[in-house]
């Protein structure tokens, strides 16, 4: 397989706290990973997901802590509310589903992100590169 | 012009208004210098509120006019359904409190599309006027009718709520209500397209943008005193008239309006470029009512979805 993707992760500290799950990310053989950590899923805002489409990103992922282990309490639900529903809009118009998953980790779980980047990196190969909402990638 | 027999109470209500002194000003529509269009107007004097007019031209939505209003008066807005409901959601986002306002409602029937119109007679309109059902429309080479409920714009043939809510006092007998068998029919038709065709509408469409904001400013809920397309540190997204910057303006305007569009589609009517918008705005809309059954000013005091939060989500989302 020729393509390798290129998928931004963006995640929550408390997710990572042990390096066990960041460092293997890093060095993900199937895809080009870049790992954006953030205070909190709350922190992720819109424009993050939209940067990293119009920049070239095959594929976004945004890991935010389950329900109720949120460090501070909500952050992960306001996430949940806005980004489902920006992932949806982005989805009416014409960028592929594939390329924008969420993963809800357990933080005191690892090992929970490699197998999602798996299954991300398998979805976008089969997709292929991005090339809607693009354009600042394409342009370049 | 035919004139509702309203308009004469309403004027009489606007002066005595003024006149005590219980409002400094009330923001309605004057009589423009083009046919087909109307201005807003603010009425500070008993004897300026002869000027006011309430029609189908009327296009912008007045509650826009709230943030530029002179702070600390009491101010009365005329206002149909759609500026009643953003009424509703400006005093739940706290930029406008409800004792500060006296709002006189009147029913609506559609704002005529004057673009419509423009485009079906080809050239100058010199005057028009409508009726219950129809419009006419004189230009050099003649006397045009139209069908009044088909030159209606888009998002006022989808209306639910031409009524207004909420308000101190209404003038007219309200407009008979539908349930809006259209609603979010432009939704439907754009997401029964493939995906490449949806994308390729969207890229067409936005690409005519000459980043004006047009949009922006006649939108009542678009209040933020630094938009952030005007930030520069950090940059969010171009300023460029380029693709790039043109997809993103459309799309984060969009999404910043979730839950909180009234679907008034006066960000539409004043584009110059004529891109269509409101298809965007009401896909939104509509997630919020499928997940949320959330309507934007339909419930007074309510937060909008993306604002709050539940634990019930946990059960919503998988895991």
């Amino acid at each position: 397989m020729g393509f390798r993707p290129t998928i931004v992760v963006f995640q929550c500290q408390f997710n990572l706290y042990d390096d066990p799950d960041r460092q293997p990310a890093e060095r993900f053989g199937a895809a080009r990973v870049k790992v954006i950590r953030v205070p909190c899923s709350g922190r992720i805002s819109p424009l993050f997901l939209l940067n990293a489409v119009q920049d070239g990103a095959d594929g976004i992922m945004v890991c935010g802590c389950a329900p109720r282990k949120c460090h501070f309490k909500e952050g992960n639900f306001r996430a949940r509310r806005q980004l489902e529903a920006f992932r949806n809009f982005l989805i009416y118009l014409g960028l592929e589903p594939e390329r924008i998953r969420f993963v809800w980790l357990d933080p005191m779980e690892s090992g929970g992100l490699i197998g999602a980047l798996g299954e991300l990196s398998a979805a976008l190969r089969s997709v292929g590169p991005a090339r809607r909402l693009a354009p600042r990638a394409t342009a370049n | 012009m035919t004139t509702d027999p309203w308009l004469t109470t309403l004027q009489s209500k606007v002066a005595r208004l003024v006149e005590d002194g219980s409002v400094a000003a009330v923001i309605g529509f004057e009589a423009g210098s083009l046919a087909l269009r109307v201005r807003p107007v603010m009425v500070r004097r008993p004897e300026a509120a002869g000027k006011l007019v309430q029609n189908g031209f009327c296009q912008n939505n007045l509650a826009a006019y709230l943030h530029h209003r002179p702070k600390g008066e009491r101010i009365g807005l005329i206002c149909r359904g759609c500026e009643s409901r953003a009424v509703r959601a400006l005093v739940v986002e706290q930029q406008v409190s409800r004792d500060e306002l006296y709002l006189i409602g009147v029913p609506c029937r559609g704002i005529i599309d004057a673009r419509k119109i423009e485009a079906e007679v080809g050239q100058e309109v010199l005057t028009a006027r409508e009726s219950d059902r129809k419009i006419v429309v004189c230009t050099r080479s003649g006397e045009h009718r139209f069908v009044r409920r088909k030159m209606l714009h888009g998002a006022c043939i989808r209306c639910r709520f031409p009524n207004p809510v909420g308000v101190d006092i209404m003038m007219g007998a309200p407009v008979p209500e539908t349930d809006g068998p259209g609603i979010f029919e432009n939704v439907r038709a754009f997401e029964a397209l493939t995906a490449e065709a949806r994308h390729a509408f969207f890229t067409r469409e936005t690409e005519r943008c000459i980043r004006c904001y047009a949009c922006r400013e006649a939108c009542p809920m678009c209040y933020c005193s630094l938009c952030f397309v005007d930030g520069t540190a950090p940059r969010w997204i171009e300023s460029t008239v380029g693709p790039a910057g043109t997809q993103a303006w459309h799309i984060v305007r969009a999404f910043h309006q979730t839950g909180r569009c009234v679907s008034c589609g006066a960000c539409e009517r004043a584009c110059p470029m004529g891109i269509p918008m409101t298809y965007l705005t009401d896909q939104l809309n509509r997630q919020m009512e499928e997940a949320y059954d959330f309507v934007v000013g339909q419930e007074e005091g309510r937060q909008p979805p993306l604002a709050a939060f539940s634990l019930d989500d946990a059960e919503r989302f998988e895991r």
